[in-house]
Parts: C-alpha cells; structure tokens; sequence
C-alpha cells in the first residue's frame, strides 16, 4: 500500500486535549493532517490569541508530530486560531482532501475495528479508509448492518458482501473480515452498543438532513458516546463551483 | 482562492523595546497565514458583516436624532441625513478599496498607518480608540434616555433624571459581560438586527402610507427649509454619528471569509440600507408631528410618533427596538474600541500588555476596560451632542485621511497594492470624500471641534514620546 490516505487529527491544542494513547499506532500508516486549533471567544482577535499563545502552541505541536513520526506515520501539521472550530475542520478537510477524521480518544493496541455500513452509498471510500489504515496491521475487521423490516437478508449480504469483496481488492485479507447483522433496533443504539467489545469505529459521515441537523451527525454521537477512537469517514464533497 | 502575499515590513521599537509583530505571509479568502503554517480563520460572512455595520448604526440614525435633527433644521433635517449618507458612501467606497487591498484587523487605522505612515497612523489610531469611546458613551446615555422612557411609561415617577445612572449601569455591564461572556455574541447581533430592520420596515411602511393620505390623516406640508439652509449643513455634522458603523466592518476584516467580495458589499450596503431608513424615518417623524413638536419630545421622539401611528403597542414596539438598537450600537463600539487597542499594541504603538488575553475566558481584559472604563466617565457628562460630534470628528479625521491614503497609494502604486476591488470614479470619488469629511467638520460646534483637535495633539505627542522609532508605512 503505497499511497497512504490523508486522516484529519483535530486537536484542541491550548486546553488540555492531547494526542491520546494509542492513538500514533493506529494511524501508523497513515497520512496524518495534524491540526492544532484553538476556539477564542468573538471578543478577541485571532492574531490578539496568536501573539500570546503560538509559542506555547506550537511546541506541542511539535511533541506531537513526533508521536505519529516516531510510530510511522508521514505527518503535515497547521496551527490555527479561530472563532468557529467546525469551520476550520470543514477547511482542512477540503485543503488536505482528508478521506476521515479521526475523533481522538484513547485506545490500546488494536485487534477488532467495528465497520458499520448504512448503505451501498459511500462504500468505496469506507473500505478505502479501512483497508488503508488496518491493512497491514494485524485486525480483525466486523462489516456491520442494523437492517429495518423491509430489508431482505439477500440485501444485507449484497451490501456486506460488497463491502467485503471491496476490502479484499483493496489488499485485505478476506479471513479477517466478519460480518455482523442485527434487526429491528435502533441503529444508534446498536452501533453504540456493539462498539463496547471493539476497540476502534470507522463509520460514514451521513448527509445532512432536517434530522441531523436537530440531533446531530449519528457519526458525532456515537463519537461522543463510544469511548474509543472513531474514524468518521468524509462523504464525497462536489466540487465547488466558483 | 486567491493568495495574496503581503509585502509590508513593520519596524523599530517603540520605548519599552517592544518591537511591531512580524506582518503575516499570506491572506486568503479563508485565513490570514503566517510564517510556519499557523492560520487565523476568516468566520464572518457576508450578512455577520453587515449586522456590524447596520447594528452599529441604526441605534443612533433613528432611535436617537430624529427628535434633536427635525429641532435643529426642520423638515430640511431630512436632507441633512441624505448628506449624511451620500459622504458615508463616498468615504464607503474607497475603503472597500483599501479594505480588499490590506484586508487585515485595524481598519482605517491599518491602512493609513501603511499607506502613510506612522505619524498619520498613530492619530488616526489613537483616535478612532477614543473616538469609539465617545460613541459608545453616546450610545448609552442614548440608552439611558430610553430605558427613562420605559419608566415614565409605567409611571414610576422618579425625584431624579435616571438617563445616566442608566447609561452608566448598562456600560458597566456591558465591559464586565465582554470580559467575562464567552457566548456567541455575533449570531444574537444578527438576530437583533433583523428583528429592527423588520419591525422598522413595518412601522415606517405604514407611517409613509399614513403621510401621503392613504389613510385619511394626510399631513399639510410644511415648509422643507423652515430654519434656513445653514441648519442644514450643521445637522448632517451633528447626525453623522449615524455613519459611523461601516468604517467598523473594516476594523475587523481580517476576520471576514472573502474579503475581496465581502468587504466591498457589507460597507457600501449597510450605508446604503441605514440611509434609506433615516431618510424615510425623518421623513415619517415629521410629517406626523412637524418639525417643531417632535424637537420637543428629544431623544425619543420616535417613541411619540409610533404612539401616535399605532397607540399603546406602538410605542412599547418602538421602546423595545429603542433599547435593543443602543444596546447592540454601544456593545458593537466597545467591541471595536478593543479591536483597535489591539491592533496598535500589535504595531508596538501601545504597551504589548494592553492587548493581552486572559487565561480564564480568553478575551482581552485589558483593551475591554481601556475602552469601558473612560467610557463610563464619558456617559457621566450626559452630554449627548457633543459626544457624538466627538465621535463625528475623530472618525472624520480617518475617512479623510484614508481617501488621501488611497489617493496616495494609486499614484506610487507599490507592487504589494492590488486591491480586488477597485473605487469607481478615481480620482473623484475619494478625493471629493476626503474634502467632504475635512469640511463636515468645519459645521461643528467650537467646542467639539476644540476637544477633538486636543485629541488629535495628545495622539501625536504620544506617538512622538513612545513609538518615535516605529515605522509602519508599506514599501512605497
């Protein structure tokens, strides 16, 4: 696996959030986008915040490159001060064509990743990220699906099927992936559930809609919930047109 | 994206030894970049842009002068505010030009002290600070007036005046909330803004069609220049106080996404959107009541005439936007006052300490109460009209010099100067809005002009004592 793909750390680097343990070795092959942000009150301006920290600001920074340097990762690294944090992360991606985001939380070594798949959307770069990431490390991948009523068990191995063909074009060894299904749940609270005896999650962003606008991206809430790191995998942006 | 390298060095130091902080690398249309990949994120839009305008504005143009303008020139006050509005414009345009050119925190200040240099900049700077001062206390003892009102309206009578008590409460708490809120501040500022442009829309929609007769109470005309022409030219000086928010949407353009787009349309556009509602407003009030009874009622004349319109629930309507609109124009101000301490403790020609942010809540502390606390001794004098000519003439003085810095910039056209938008009508435009502003300030009373001149003298006199060394002026 030669090209590595582009992972966003979003770190708050000036109030004690830090890069947690494990979280170097699971993106050891990996392109890392290392951003070190800093959310400052409207009152202030951003270079008002940036004359008195950028020192401090950078030199953790700097211990941090070397954490993901040290366990084998190729590092790029911005500071920025700003007013809205989604913002800049929503920027970053875009400039660094990051494929995921990575929510950092700790983790220990990692040997079971959960893949929940909502749908045949987005599943080329879901197993892109998977097989990018855990190719070469010694994981066992479980494809997941919460199927509603409606949806016929042949469906659900179309899809889990088609994602696990995928990860195996894609240079996996198709004896380390599983496939999971559970029925007639809520999937949130499934994912939420199940995650409990995996060590880390990768899962799609979800389009935004009237629903995730009042409660959130399901991807954010089960970030917020799962103790794990969690990979949020970017959904294709259109290009923009100027 | 547009990557515009910026080319100007700042240096020497100032008398502490400080020296001006390197200017940065790069502006884009989504960041300010400095040396070593570190960003400062452009977050306000287009309509953040322009609630700073207009909600600085708004507050005084209608729910303060209206009363004192139709006292001074009548009918005629009408037209005071339009040449208000139409030197607004004609400063407006140039300092989008510049604004686009260096579109970085400091505003006006920033683009004389490069265009011109340090001494100019130092003037400007120091006086747009004290200048913002003497708005925000205009504001707020205009504040004050209102909050009496609402008193007088339940009738609690009170053996004494509460308009600056008030005015004084109310900057207290405004400094103390800067300092201490870390709320989202600029979405409430959108909010509040267009909840006044609507119930403005309303309540003058139907003072208009109420004025030329359509329902029935059609006013006889009186004569449009009943106290002279003279009156006038002294009024637009008084009412300026009106315009003096777009010049504050520069002070923070180094925080705004596309600048080049951006810029140009919040300032031309709030100036335009504020003058239409004077016009109509002066308009409505004195057709309603004529020139000589709405003098009467003062500062919140506007309050009478909506009483008047709609009864009861147009005057609480009216008394309700009064108070959020001085509110929102003395919160924007001292917002700005603190904008433009920083940008001169970053340029080494104030103390590097005084733009210094708290640990605690990660605002400027130390700006905030530099501008709150001589703004509450300025509200102590309860004087009105001299703070706001005040006020009129340090931002004059800038608008001035900043259509002569563009003027100057044009000529020696250094290479570090394209400005993505670029002043129609050059060399007319900024040059008849530099004349206008030097000659507004001439219809001032004596007194204004006195204290403003004194200002001025200090400003230079601090530059020449602190920061003599410090060069700021762009490579030209």
């Amino acid at each position: 696996m030669t090209d590595r793909l582009s992972i966003l750390v979003p770190i708050r680097v000036l109030e004690g959030e830090s890069v947690p343990e494990g979280v170097p070795e699971l993106l050891a092959h990996a392109h890392v986008v290392l951003l070190g942000y800093h959310v400052i009150p409207e009152q202030t301006a951003p270079g008002q915040a940036r004359m008195q920290f950028e020192d401090r600001a950078t030199e953790r920074l700097d211990e941090y490159e070397e954490m993901f340097e040290d366990a084998g990762a190729t590092v790029e690294r911005r500071l920025v001060f700003t007013h809205d944090g989604q913002k800049t992360i929503d920027r970053m991606i875009a400039e660094h064509d990051c494929m995921a985001v990575l929510v950092p939380n700790a983790t220990g070594p990692v040997e079971d990743v959960l893949v929940p798949v909502r749908g045949a959307i987005g599943v080329d770069r879901l197993a892109r990220v998977v097989a990018n990431v855990f190719g070469d490390m010694d994981a066992d991948v479980t494809l997941y699906h919460v199927a509603d009523e409606d949806t016929t068990d042949d469906d659900i191995q179309t899809l889990l099927g088609g994602m696990a063909d995928r990860l195996a074009e894609f240079g996996m060894d198709p004896s380390t992936i599983e496939t999971r299904i559970d029925r007639d749940q809520n999937p949130l609270d499934a994912i939420v559930d199940v995650a409990d005896a995996f060590d880390t999650v990768v899962m799609g962003e979800t389009d935004p809609s009237l629903s995730t606008f009042v409660f959130g991206m399901p991807a954010d809430q089960v970030a917020n919930r799962f103790l794990g790191p969690v990979f949020v995998v970017q959904r294709e942006r259109a290009e923009e047109d100027e | 994206m547009v990557d515009q390298p910026v080319d100007v060095d700042a240096v020497g130091e100032n008398i502490a030894g400080e020296a001006p902080a390197e200017e940065p690398a790069a502006v884009t249309d989504d960041a300010v970049v400095h040396d070593d990949d570190v960003e400062l994120e452009r977050t306000i839009g287009l309509v953040g842009g322009l609630a700073i305008g207009i909600g600085t504005m708004i507050g005084a143009g209608i729910f303060v002068f209206p009363g004192l303008a139709a006292a001074n020139a009548g009918l005629a006050a009408t037209l005071s505010f339009a040449i208000g509005g139409l030197i607004a414009l004609l400063v407006a345009l140039p300092t989008s030009e510049l604004a686009t050119a260096m579109p970085r925190s400091g505003g006006g200040y920033y683009f004389i002290s490069r265009g011109m240099g340090t001494a100019y900049g130092a003037i400007v700077g120091l006086g747009l600070w004290l200048g913002l001062m003497f708005a925000s206390a205009f504001y707020l003892v205009g504040l004050g007036h209102y909050a009496s009102a609402v008193f007088a309206e339940l009738n609690v009578a009170l053996p004494f005046s509460p308009v600056i008590g008030i005015g004084l409460l109310f900057g207290a708490a405004l400094t103390a909330l800067s300092i201490g809120g870390t709320e989202n501040t600029a979405k409430i500022q959108n909010v509040v803004v267009g909840v006044l442009l609507v119930v403005l829309t309303v309540f003058l929609s139907y003072g208009v069609l109420d004025a030329v007769g359509v329902f029935g109470g059609g006013t006889v005309p009186e004569q449009f220049f009943s106290r002279g022409y003279f009156p006038v030219l002294t009024t637009a000086a008084l009412v300026f106080t009106s315009y003096l928010g777009f010049a504050q949407v520069a002070t923070v353009a180094g925080e705004i996404k596309q600048p080049g787009r951006n810029l140009p349309l919040a300032m031309v556009g709030s100036v335009l959107i504020v003058t239409v509602f004077y016009v109509v407003t002066i308009f409505v009030a004195t057709s309603a009541f004529g020139a000589d009874r709405l003098g009467e009622f003062g500062e919140t004349a506007m309050v009478e005439v909506a009483r008047d319109f709609l009864g009861l629930p147009g005057a609480v309507a009216i008394l309700g936007a009064g108070l959020l609109a001085t509110f929102s124009s003395a919160n924007a101000s001292i917002l700005s006052a603190s904008r433009a301490v920083y940008a001169l403790s970053r340029d080494a020609l104030l103390p590097r300490k005084a733009s210094e942010v708290n640990l605690r809540y990660g605002t400027p502390h130390i700006a905030l109460l530099s501008a709150g606390g001589p703004i509450l001794v300025l509200v102590a004098t309860g004087r009105v009209e001299l703070l706001a000519e005040v006020a009129s003439f340090l931002h004059l003085i800038m608008y001035g010099l900043m259509c002569i810095a563009l003027l100057v910039l044009r000529r020696r056209n250094p290479e570090w100067y394209s400005p993505s938008y670029r002043v129609p009508g050059y060399p007319v435009v900024p040059a008849v809005g530099a004349l206008a502003s030097f000659g507004l300030i001439a219809f001032m009373q004596p007194a204004s002009i006195g204290i403003g001149i004194v200002v001025m003298l200090a400003s230079y006199l601090w530059y020449r004592y602190y920061a003599g060394d410090v060069i700021l002026k762009g490579d030209i």
